[in-house]
């Protein structure tokens, strides 16, 4: 076929006029049975480059992308265009998935869009028997490489089967960043006879920002009176989840039209923001960095980042959602030098010790596990034995096979002995990187430049297009009137304690502050750990406020505590006062029914869960039937001994379980 | 890993393709054309039609195979990924011994599991009845008995009754062992469950010929007994009625000239073991050892199982690789 057969072609199905010349070099290759790597900036057109090929094939072309929203929007635009498209993923009812893989088998499908993960499924790897299969694209191939930014996993899967694929199947692999020692490594493992092309990776349309603070508050003064003077509507990103919540509520204090995101949100609501973005509904969407990464929209005006990220190619990869129609786009950091502790700690704390490694090998070797139970066997923490898993994999130690509908880790016969060394190279690598992303913040030359010389892009064309080429530095102005605000917005904000379900009678709670954001986590740990006396005032008025903030003037028929471990009657009283001034009865029935641990020494939630199960009980189990309840803590944590309580009480027959507790923690989830 | 895997699925599926038309194929590419089997399957049709004298109704069987590679390619990675092995023919692992008995009938591929060095190893398979007596399962546990203290690999079908016996029997003696599946490796589920530790350790190979995917069928099983006599190189029956597999087995193996023996029967047994030595089968005693009366020849007086040296049997770890040492071939073997 001629480019202009193709371009005509184009017209016709994408109401496209022509192909970039590199668009075009790659389709005929894919078109003449060829592999390619395409590494070109976001924007470039590569879906063009795989979506064109596959309305000529005959057969499906199956698109592995790790990316769920990606996903959905390329397929509503390709319907869009009369283009049969369809994705499957986990957050679809079976029955939906079904149906588009039965009609990828019976060819009413030309594009299948897949996450990586679908290669474990039984069902799906049965239904490829009867496809007809013309091509397969791995999008985001930088998952492929330990050396990349966002290893997954389940992209292994993805290479072993494009190594297993007959000669003259066409393979396109995509990537928006890859430094040269990822390239060599993609190029590497998808073996054989592969094209690479590379194209540039400046962004001349970026206005790059870096503005240095010393303290939380300085970010916040400074978004509260800057964000709205910023065109158009753009992201924040964040560092953990829990600050998502914390400057979604900022926002909101201060009328800035937001929307807080991240991946511990339900799909719905998470289709619900994604929809939202496109159609402008906020200024400004705050999510960590689960939100971005494909979304296809291309007029997002500003990214801006209150923590630094892990390295030049994270912050290129997140900034790179900016500004796709050309048009500028501010692109601005934060730097605090404190900041630089959470991503070491994810370095340091990304891989567990070795000890561990020894452990988890050890418990395989003795039985095939299944994950929940290797997390319970071992006392490790459920993120942790996800990635020392993942190692013991990629070392060949162990597998995951599947048992039906279960997985289950085995030890592979004669395995090699762990392997350290590479930990520690991978390791040394991230703290360079790092520092690298740090030189970013420091570099006194053009930030593009830096940014793509990192990529291993080398233009020598000069830049104007950022703060030490040109543009104005930006600064923060701390007036007193900001600072009150702030102090305003901290005392009036109670994070809520999600715990509702359809099993039980629990509805979400709240708490009077987080555990080590204010002054509140040091008091509780003196008044618990250090005999440091009762529950001070200010948090009795401080909890009573939050109650009154989240249910106004509720009257509920019972209070209850949770029966301490350790710290004797410091809760009973707090609850006992908190009742008294709220006018409602205290019971003091609530006991242990015997005696458990302490939560903070489980590393897990199963093991928290096992640790509180069925370890309470109501000496007056009648007088609990139909009564609304308020069920009071100190700490809230996994939140597994409010559940559990939660579960007994409703079984007794309460009509409402309502947690209100001093501190929630911020630790656990990051994205 | 091996593109080449997704080929070798290709073609050892061909519908209504049995080994030995398969087989000659590989013969004329492989061995003779020097060609790898992607280079075969790349060919045009007409040197398909012309080189190799394929009819029409082969290159059409070949064309379909073709459009189905990417399909293959899915399966291979999943059997890969779940631990399975896939052998070919033409592989330097694939045991020497099924090839050797079976010639052109071998199987053109065979799926693993565990322990591929055992196939290596000197081997023999006890064979019997489902429902086999107290004094054959007994039989069957000394022959595994002497076979462990001897290194020797225990060759067993999985059965109900005696192959079960010789499997259990194997691996209580501290032995190796080959269970031959009746059915795809990747139905034998709880069975991997079973024998996790055995797996691990290193003592036991799944091994199946059939498509992994399929269901244990009466014809599988009567198709696996070839194999499991192909794998070994020494016979034991145990217990055989006049029908059904092991009957079948045994008088099939008798005709291809296979040396068997059989459980010399007391008087008052209701089975099939006299007649099968009479049908040429060697009959051996408890401690199977061979009953020189029934012997067609004087000078074999006992069984290779008894005739190993005591010095073998101590320090089972320190066992030399049989696959460096010359072919040995049993006394009992042509």
């Amino acid at each position: 076929m001629t480019r202009q057969e193709a371009e005509s072609i184009l017209r016709e199905k994408f109401k496209l006029d022509r192909f970039y010349d590199e668009q075009w070099q790659v389709i005929e290759k894919i078109l003449r049975g060829e592999r390619v790597l395409l590494i070109e900036k976001t924007g470039f057109g590569k879906s063009l480059c795989f979506q064109f090929p596959a309305i000529l094939f005959s057969g499906v072309t199956v698109i592995f992308s790790p990316l769920i929203a990606l996903m959905r929007d390329q397929v509503a635009k390709l319907n869009s265009l009369g283009i049969p498209a369809r994705c499957i993923n986990s957050e679809q009812l079976q029955e939906e998935n079904q149906k588009i893989i039965e009609d990828s088998m019976t060819r009413k499908i030309k594009i299948l869009y897949i996450a990586p993960e679908r290669q474990e499924n039984a069902g799906w790897i049965e239904a490829t028997r009867r496809m007809n299969l013309s091509m397969v694209v791995t999008d985001e191939a930088h998952c492929i490489s330990v050396w990349g930014h966002d290893f997954r996993p389940a992209f292994r899967r993805i290479i072993n089967l494009v190594n297993l694929l007959p000669a003259g199947m066409p393979v396109l692999a995509t990537t928006a960043t890859a430094t040269k020692k990822v390239e060599a490594d993609i190029a590497d493992q998808l073996g054989g006879k592969l094209s690479i092309i590379r194209g540039n990776l400046m962004r001349e349309n970026f206005l790059l920002y870096v503005i240095k603070v010393n303290s939380e508050d300085e970010k916040m003064i400074w978004l509260g009176q800057n964000i709205l003077r910023l065109p158009g509507s753009g992201i924040l990103y964040t560092g953990t989840r829990v600050e998502t919540e914390i400057y979604s509520r900022w926002f909101e204090f201060n009328h800035i039209p937001s929307v807080g995101y991240n991946a511990g949100l339900d799909p719905a609501s998470r289709i619900a923001i994604e929809t939202g973005l496109m159609n402008n509904e906020w200024k400004c969407v705050i999510s960590t960095n689960a939100l971005g990464m494909g979304i296809d929209k291309p007029d997002i005006r500003f990214i801006i980042h209150t923590q630094i990220p892990q390295s030049p190619v994270h912050y290129y990869q997140e900034i790179g959602r900016a500004g796709r129609d050309g048009q500028p786009a501010y692109i601005i950091l934060f730097y605090n030098p404190k900041d630089r502790e959470l991503p070491e700690a994810f370095i340091e704390g990304g891989r567990p010790a070795i000890s561990r490694y020894k452990k988890v090998i050890e418990a395989i070797k003795n039985e095939m596990l299944g994950e929940k139970d290797l997390t319970r066997k071992t006392n490790l923490k459920q993120t942790q034995v996800r990635v020392i898993t993942a190692d013991l994999i990629e070392q060949k130690i162990i597998r995951q096979v599947t048992f039906g509908r279960s997985k289950k880790f085995e030890y592979i016969t004669g395995a090699k002995e762990l392997d350290t060394k590479s930990f520690e190279a991978l390791r040394a690598i991230k703290h360079s990187d790092l520092d690298n992303m740090i030189g970013y913040v420091e570099t006194t030359g053009s930030r593009m430049k830096y940014l793509c010389a990192f990529l291993g892009d080398t233009d020598q064309r000069t830049f104007n297009n950022c703060d030490n080429t040109g543009r104005k530095k930006l600064h923060v102005n701390v007036t007193p009137e900001w600072t009150e605000k702030l102090k305003m917005y901290r005392e009036n904000y109670f994070p809520e304690l999600k715990v509702e379900s359809t099993r039980t009678r629990l509805v979400n709670g709240v708490a009077a502050s987080f555990y080590g954001v204010s002054n509140v986590g040091r008091v509780l740990h003196r008044c618990k750990y250090e005999a440091g006396g009762e529950f001070p005032d200010f948090l009795i008025s401080l909890t009573l406020k939050a109650f009154r903030r989240k249910f106004g003037q509720e009257k509920f028929d019972l209070v209850l505590y949770v029966p301490p471990t350790k710290s004797g009657d410091l809760v009973k009283n707090f609850s006992s006062t908190i009742a008294r001034i709220l006018g409602f009865p205290v019971s003091h029935n609530l006991i242990k029914a015997r005696q458990t641990e302490e939560q903070k020494i489980f590393e897990n939630g199963a093991l928290k869960a096992d640790n509180v199960k069925d370890a309470f009980i109501f000496d007056d189990p009648e007088s609990i039937h139909g009564k609304n309840i308020l069920l009071i803590d100190d700490i809230f944590d996994s939140g597994a001994t409010i559940k559990e309580i939660g579960r007994y009480l409703s079984k007794l027959g309460a009509a409402k379980i309502a947690p209100l507790v001093i501190a929630k923690t911020v630790g656990g989830d990051l994205v | 890993m091996n593109q080449d895997l997704t080929y070798w699925l290709a073609l050892a599926n061909l519908p209504k393709w049995g080994p030995k038309k398969t087989i000659s194929l590989i013969i004329q590419f492989y061995h003779e054309k020097k060609l790898t089997i992607d280079e075969f399957f790349q060919l045009p049709e007409d040197a398909w039609r012309n080189e190799f004298g394929l009819d029409s109704q082969a290159i059409e069987d070949l064309k379909n195979a073709q459009t189905e590679l990417p399909n293959q390619a899915f399966l291979a990675e999943s059997l890969l990924n779940e631990g399975y092995e896939v052998i070919p023919v033409t592989s330097p692992e694939y045991p020497v011994t099924l090839k050797e008995n079976l010639k052109s009938q071998a199987p053109v591929i065979i799926y693993v599991k565990g322990n591929k060095q055992i196939m290596k190893e000197q081997s023999i398979a006890i064979v019997g009845s489902r429902s086999a007596s107290d004094l054959s399962l007994t039989f069957t546990d000394n022959i595994a008995k002497l076979a462990s203290q001897q290194y020797k690999v225990v060759v067993s079908g999985f059965a109900k009754g005696v192959d079960k016996q010789a499997l259990d029997s194997a691996l209580k003696y501290k032995g190796q062992s080959i269970i031959v599946l009746p059915q795809g490796i990747m139905t034998f589920g709880t069975g991997f469950k079973t024998y996790y530790r055995q797996i691990v350790d290193g003592d036991l190979l799944v091994f199946s010929t059939f498509h992994p995917k399929a269901p244990w069928k009466v014809e599988l099983a009567m198709a696996r007994n070839p194999i499991i006599y192909g794998l070994a190189r020494e016979i034991y029956v145990a217990e055989s009625n006049e029908k059904g597999g092991t009957w079948y087995g045994v008088v099939d193996g008798l005709k291809k000239g296979r040396k068997i023996y059989v459980r010399k029967p007391d008087e008052n047994e209701k089975n099939a073991n006299e007649k099968l030595i009479g049908m040429g089968a060697i009959p051996v005693d408890f401690t199977g050892k061979a009953l020189e009366s029934y012997l067609p020849q004087s000078s074999q007086t006992t069984l290779s199982l008894v005739n190993e040296p005591l010095v073998k049997q101590l320090g089972k770890r320190s066992r030399p690789k049989s696959n460096q040492e010359p072919k040995q071939k049993g006394l009992f073997d042509d």
